[in-house]
């Protein structure tokens, strides 16, 4: 199970206000707003925290087939930084899913996955060819064998990414 | 206020979020805010913020949860009116 999530930095900048008041009660945690506000960067811990919501997010969804609007019940926790990449987990309902993070100064790219291992079987993805929606969910279909594999597409203004497991 | 006084302030809100035109020309109480005006996800807390403005009314994190589509956004907005 996977899910991912890129945020363009310049468009959401252009898109979102997050000082907006009542804004970042909506949508995080007290500990997350915690960790926006002694952020060297508090912008980016913003799209940070909420890349991986969005991410863990879209593996809940094709899970459960539920859909909602729910992101203070997406938690993130346990942020480690290794070799500039961020890992850390989201908590969903009970269900704790792990996240891989990328910041560069254009966008940030999250990518969640629900065993651990995953992360070293993602495969991106060129285009959307043989990618069919079911219930709004993407899968990509393989026509040899008839079967499907999960698919997620993520796309913000000039970035977009396909991964598959 | 009756429904189609809810929808028109409804359109209004979201208008400036909309990113499928289209949708939007055609929009009824069907129409999904993310899947059908492809609203961007972080932009639907302005629209709820914009709608508690709009309305003054406070919508709960419980009712936040079914707000993805248009229907369920006048089902939260009647019901927190008819509760004031």
């Amino acid at each position: 199970m996977i899910g991912n999530d890129i945020v363009d930095l310049a468009l959401a900048q252009k898109e979102s206000n997050w000082k907006r008041k009542g804004f970042l009660d909506k949508i995080f945690t007290k500990k997350e707003q915690l960790q926006i506000s002694n952020a060297e960067n508090a912008e980016v811990m913003v799209w940070n925290l909420w890349s991986r919501k969005e991410a863990a997010y879209k593996i809940y969804n094709r899970q459960t087939q539920i859909r909602g609007y729910f992101p203070l019940q997406l938690e993130c926790f346990d942020l480690k930084i290794i070799d500039r990449i961020i890992f850390g987990k989201v908590m969903v309902k009970g269900s704790i899913y792990f996240t891989k993070t990328e910041i560069t100064a254009q966008f940030i790219n999250t990518i969640a996955v629900e065993n651990v291992q995953d992360f070293d079987e993602i495969k991106l993805l060129k285009n959307r060819n043989n990618i069919q929606k079911t219930n709004g969910i993407p899968e990509y279909f393989e026509a040899e064998n008839l079967s499907t594999k999960p698919v997620s597409i993520s796309h913000h203004g000039r970035f977009q990414q396909i991964i598959s497991v | 206020m009756n429904k189609p006084e809810i929808i028109e302030k409804l359109k209004t809100i979201v208008k400036p979020y909309v990113k499928n035109q289209e949708a939007f020309d055609n929009l009824t109480e069907n129409t999904d805010f993310i899947t059908d005006l492809q609203i961007n996800s972080a932009n639907l807390v302005d629209v709820i913020l914009d709608i508690e403005e709009e309305f003054s009314i406070i919508i709960d994190n419980q009712s936040m949860e079914r707000m993805p589509d248009v229907k369920s956004a006048m089902e939260i907005i009647e019901t927190k009116l008819s509760e004031m």
